[in-house]
């Protein structure tokens, strides 16, 4: 079974194919060397008989057949042909039983099968010139291919032995590493089959080689803690959200019920039903919200992105909250000398730096003081809305963000708690920070962009 | 009599709602539950405003505004919805929707916002803005209540203006967010009653009848004689 599925697995594929590539390559180089030794020497034994011929066609009688007895005397191995044919074709001088069947044109020609010089038995290919000389004879000249034919076969054979080794060695590498791969592989595929049947908290195996499975492994990874935190937040969502929409509910089906039972005059009739009402209208504010929490996340990203003004921003939201601040008699302050210019959504981060100073102006208690500040500190834009309210205390920072999360600040009014949410999520979308640190008193929201934003926009416009 | 309001919505409870809130506030009311039957009703004429519900039974009625546009029906339509994005928002007025309202919404909204859509906003080309004893030059910038000049901030300015071209209308919060401070949210405090305030005791002064009234539960009317 291991064996099916380790030879389906791709990466065996891969490998071999791989090995078939190499070999073939391997294989054609043999065969070029092979036939590129063999023509090689047949070609250089040729011309050097072309030369020898014409040389010797021009010689007189005497000096030829004087050049031609010292050929034979030499060659040793007698792999030599010489013979001088009269004009009517019979063999003056050589050791040659006949003339081979080539044209007298004093070019190399090769036969497949000629005897060797002093046998009868043996014939092997050999190679010859004939030239015709004035007086009409002919002289021929020749050399057996023996040597060149037994060099052949050696390299031939050496090849034959080094290509199955060669090939069984790649097939061999490929098949390691085939298998390690399809091992990380089924590794993988175990913890996500792990993770789907519950456990969201195995994480795939990482090697730290930082090659691509291990790229996409660390990805995956990251994309799993994503959705764990998503999922850890929808649960206390769900908790949260049953119990914001079930109190008022339950409030003015409460009142409802009591005034129906008692005998009460249209007057009190009128008085329950709108307080009723008023909880039903806090159940709509919530479930407004909510939605509008959705939106933001759904917001298509960047396709509405341009060129935003976090400046400009708050000192528009100062304008708008200043007379509320001055009849809550809050000193409300703004400082944004320069333009602090991100890529983002205008009426989003609008909507984000409104819900925080909302936010302050109803948390801080009359003669206090809330200060919006937009700057550029250490490359990064941040916006900074500060109030002199009670505070945040440590232990409730992270959670204040959190959808429909809310605790009692000042005992003033409960907010629904999703304004924070709202403008954390419109954050997120542009790859901004929301966080909350101690104001002494009071506390101190910063909104803060990732040094790209501002950074990406200073090289556009350079 | 007055030309209907016609509501196109296939759920029967929330259309019912909905007919006895428009007709509470004077508007005689034709329902209709299915795409074929609001389309036959609007195309005969006569309709001062459609509501009409985009998705009804589950599908979208955006071409339905996009045919009737085609042929040359102006009639305005208030696009109600559950889909809340921008993007759908923005798909919804292109399609030749006037004013685009997101469920779950109060019933008061959705009147406010019909009577808004059923009177002719006053010709936006005006340089002046007349309303009972209130006059206002949008060239000078300068606003006067009977003989006396009113000295306002641009954003005071911009909020009467508002009022003026809507007179006796009923304005919700919601509406002064969106049209004039170009805001997409609910803010939790009572920010926009406090620019009403302000407005408020800049316009009447003394023993002058208050022009800009609450609307219990609802917003504000800029409350003159025609």
């Amino acid at each position: 079974m291991w064996m099916i599925e380790f030879l389906r697995a791709r990466a065996f594929r891969i490998a071999i194919a791989f090995a078939l590539a190499i070999a073939m390559a391997t294989s054609a180089v043999f065969a070029l060397i092979y036939l590129k030794v063999s023509t090689a020497d047949v070609e250089r034994i040729g011309a050097l008989l072309v030369d020898e011929a014409a040389k010797g066609a021009g010689d007189s009688d005497d000096r030829l057949r004087r050049a031609l007895d010292l050929r034979i005397t030499r060659d040793l191995r007698r792999l030599d042909y010489v013979a001088l044919f009269d004009a009517k074709g019979g063999l003056a001088f050589g050791n040659v039983p006949a003339m081979p069947a080539i044209p007298v044109d004093g070019r190399a020609h090769g036969v497949p099968e000629f005897p060797l010089p002093g046998s009868n038995e043996q014939a092997d290919p050999a190679i010859f010139v004939a030239r015709q000389r004035p007086d009409g004879s002919v002289l021929l000249l020749g050399r057996s291919l023996l040597e060149v034919y037994a060099l052949r076969e050696t390299v031939f054979r050496a090849l034959a032995i080094a290509l199955p080794p060669t090939v069984l060695l790649i097939l061999a590498i490929g098949a390691i590493f085939a298998s390690r791969a399809s091992r990380r592989l089924a590794r993988i595929r175990k913890t996500i089959a792990d993770i789907m049947n519950g456990d969201l908290g195995a994480r795939l195996p990482e090697t730290g080689e930082a090659d691509d499975i291990d790229k996409v492994a660390h990805a995956v990874n990251l994309m799993l803690d994503e959705i764990n935190r998503l999922l850890d937040q929808l649960k206390s969502v769900g908790d949260n959200i049953a119990h914001d929409l079930r109190s008022p509910l339950a409030v003015a089906r409460a009142k409802i019920e009591r005034s129906l039972k008692q005998e009460s005059t249209i007057e009190d009739l009128r008085a329950a039903m709108a307080d009723a009402l008023d909880h039903l209208d806090r159940a709509g504010v919530t479930i407004a919200a909510l939605l509008r929490i959705s939106a933001v996340e759904n917001e298509p990203r960047e396709k509405s992105f341009g060129e935003v003004d976090l400046s400009a921003i708050c000192a528009s939201v100062f304008e708008f909250y200043e007379p509320l601040a001055q009849a809550n008699s809050i000193e409300l302050t703004l400082q944004a000398p320069k333009p602090t210019l991100v890529r983002g959504d205008k009426d989003l981060m609008r909507e984000a730096i409104s819900n925080l100073v909302d936010n302050a102006i109803k948390f801080t208690p009359a003669g206090g003081k809330v200060r919006i500040e937009a700057a550029t500190a250490d490359g990064r834009p941040v916006v900074r809305v500060s109030d002199t309210g009670r505070g945040v205390p440590p232990q409730e920072r992270e959670k204040i963000f959190r959808r429909f999360y809310q605790f009692e600040r000042d005992g003033r009014g409960s907010g629904h708690g999703l304004g924070l949410s709202i403008a954390e999520t419109i954050a997120k979308l542009h790859g901004f920070t929301l966080t909350v640190e101690d104001n002494n008193p009071g506390a101190r929201f910063e909104l803060r962009g990732a040094d790209k934003a501002s950074l990406a926009l200073e090289t556009a416009r350079s | 009599m007055k030309p209907p309001v016609l509501v196109i919505e296939d759920e029967h409870d929330l259309a019912e709602e909905i007919r006895f809130e428009l007709q509470a506030s004077g508007h005689v009311v034709k329902l209709a539950e299915t795409w074929e039957e609001g389309l036959r009703a609007a195309r005969a004429g006569g309709v001062a405003v459609m509501v009409m519900d985009r998705m009804l039974h589950g599908e979208d009625g955006l071409t339905i505004i996009e045919t009737l546009r085609d042929e040359g029906n102006s009639t305005p339509v208030l696009v109600i919805s559950a889909l809340s994005s921008v993007d759908d928002r923005i798909r919804g007025l292109k399609a030749g929707g006037d004013d685009y309202l997101v469920k779950p919404f109060e019933l008061r909204e959705l009147s406010a916002r019909v009577e808004a859509l059923s009177r002719r906003v006053a010709d936006s080309r005006a340089t002046r803005l007349r309303a009972g004893p209130l006059e206002m030059d949008l060239v000078d910038r300068t606003v006067r209540r009977g003989e006396r000049t009113i000295d306002l901030l641009p954003r005071e300015f911009k909020l009467l203006e508002y009022f003026m071209r809507r007179p006796n209308q009923i304005v919700t919060r919601a509406m002064l967010l969106e049209d004039v401070w170009n805001f997409k949210f609910l803010p939790q405090t009572n920010v926009v009653d406090v620019h009403i305030s302000n407005l408020r005791r800049k316009i009447d002064e003394g023993g002058e009848a208050r022009l800009i009234v609450n609307v219990r539960a609802t917003g504000f009317k800029l409350h003159v004689d025609d």
